[in-house]
């Protein structure tokens, strides 16, 4: 029954926050909330790390020949136009105006054209994925065009009938999937944080 | 006859046009041949129901983290819920707990503000770090120790406890579960309405028959029904456009499954399975 620190950290803090959830004690309150503080530090420590990291990837591929560079310049550019709005004296930080202009008029419409490029991608990449002609790829197709004329938006009785069908189709089978998926990730994590509070096997390592 | 419908690529798409034409002529819809809204009105009922038990002056939180990718799936449902709450005079304070979230909120915001929502009324507590855990920290504070908010979000300093609702936009990583689960087990007495796309509809929906959730719009024809429900015709999607894509898309697949059954198809590599 030898214990790691880890495991033993872990452990101790689980504990912790569960007594806490079932027992009102200021004290214990207290310690709980140190411990989420803490995790939110680390949470923000390790996201400011993250983008200290992309600086100096980035940065050193600027100062390299070769590689892609105008790519590295944009997104430099674009970390200190947000860097700049965020820091200025006077400013509010990430609830700036000029934050909050820079997100909504630059940053949001070009995730949102990104993202209406998949459509695009994804019938070229359906196309391409049945020159493989796989079974799996028939059948994921044969269920996506299921689903879209299920989508299609028609009134009338048809339209009524498939609302109604595709409401079924959520509920019940893919209802029953997706909750047979959660309910074994959550067996084994069960399995799996019951290894570690006692212990058990490679779960200690 | 596997054959003659081989050598025809463009059989596909002309008969699903040819379906799709003969049901909307055949249709007894009366000069609504398209029609995104949802017939069975239920979920949007149980959403306005929630809204219309707001106390006057209502302080609403908004819990904001979609995926940048899937929210435009609910956008127009978002957008009717925050102009149909600002109609009913409500304060709404908006809070991300991912960096993908921080980014729409911030959007949202600003589309508000410069929409003519009075800037008073509408409260940006920007990203709070830490996921799960800072979600459990936001039930009892928002912000540093003494930290000041505008004089109608007063109350926001005492955390989630202090607001009369949260409208949960969620996504893959923080969304209606995690709410119910850290949130709602320690605020029970709040009402949480939540707006998802339709992949997670499944893992939402039993939160809502037992009654964690208040209300729940989790698919475009919901949204569409909550949107005309609450006469904001201009945040629905349109029918037209988005039949045409979706017919494209149909297309498509058929053409994609036509290549499986074309006779001099290239190959291509095989499946292991196949192989053996």
């Amino acid at each position: 029954m030898r214990r790691s620190l880890p495991a033993t950290i872990v452990v101790l803090i689980g504990l912790l926050l569960l007594v806490n959830f079932v027992v009102i004690n200021p004290l214990v309150a207290g310690v709980a909330q140190g411990v989420l503080e803490l995790v939110v530090v680390l949470a923000a420590g390790a996201a400011v790390l993250g983008g200290a990291t992309l600086l100096v990837h980035h940065g050193g591929q600027l100062a390299r020949t070769g590689g892609d560079r105008l790519g590295s310049g944009v997104l430099l550019a674009g970390m200190a136009a947000m860097l700049l709005a965020g820091f200025y004296p006077g400013s509010a930080g990430s609830a700036d105006p000029a934050v909050r202009w820079l997100v909504a008029a630059l940053l949001a419409p070009l995730i949102a054209a990104l993202f209406a490029m998949l459509f695009v991608f994804l019938l070229a990449a359906m196309q391409r994925g049945m020159a493989l002609r796989s079974r799996q790829m028939v059948v994921m197709l044969l269920a996506a065009a299921a689903a879209v004329i299920l989508l299609l938006p028609l009134g009338g009785t048809l339209g009524a009938w498939l609302a109604g069908t595709s409401a079924w189709a959520l509920a019940v089978p893919v209802g029953a999937v997706f909750r047979g998926l959660l309910i074994g990730v959550a067996i084994v994590a069960a399995t799996y944080a019951a290894r570690v509070l006692l212990a058990v096997g490679s779960a200690d390592d | 006859m596997i054959e003659r419908v081989a050598a025809r690529p463009w059989l596909w798409p002309a008969a699903l046009l040819a379906v799709v034409a003969a049901a909307l002529l055949l249709s007894d819809a009366a000069g609504s041949w398209l029609q995104v809204a949802n017939p069975d009105p239920a979920r949007a009922t149980e959403v306005t129901a929630a809204l219309d038990g707001l106390p006057d002056d209502a302080m609403v939180l908004v819990g904001m983290d979609p995926d940048l990718g899937t929210y435009p799936e609910i956008r127009a449902t978002v957008r009717a819920a925050l102009s149909e709450l600002l109609e009913r005079g409500a304060r709404i304070a908006f809070v991300s707990y991912t960096p993908e979230g921080r980014a729409a909120a911030a959007a949202e915001v600003e589309r508000l503000i410069a929409g003519g929502a009075d800037a008073g009324r509408v409260l940006d507590l920007g990203f709070v770090a830490g996921a799960e855990a800072g979600l459990v920290l936001s039930v009892t504070q928002f912000g540093a120790a003494g930290a000041s908010f505008p004089a109608a979000f007063a109350d926001a300093a005492a955390g989630i406890a202090a607001f009369d609702m949260t409208l949960v936009v969620g996504g893959l990583d923080i969304g209606p579960r995690t709410w119910v689960e850290q949130v709602v087990t320690r605020v029970p007495d709040m009402p949480v309405l939540a707006v998802v796309p339709t992949f997670l509809q499944p893992e939402v929906a039993p939160y809502l028959r037992t009654g964690q959730l208040a209300g729940l719009l989790a698919t475009v024809r919901d949204g569409a029904t909550f949107a005309s429900g609450v006469g904001d015709g201009e945040a629905q999607p349109a029918a037209l456009p988005m039949l045409a894509g979706m017919l494209v898309a149909l297309g498509v697949i058929g053409r994609a499954l036509y290549v499986v059954r074309r006779p001099d198809a290239t190959p291509g590599r095989r499946e292991p399975d196949e192989q053996a």
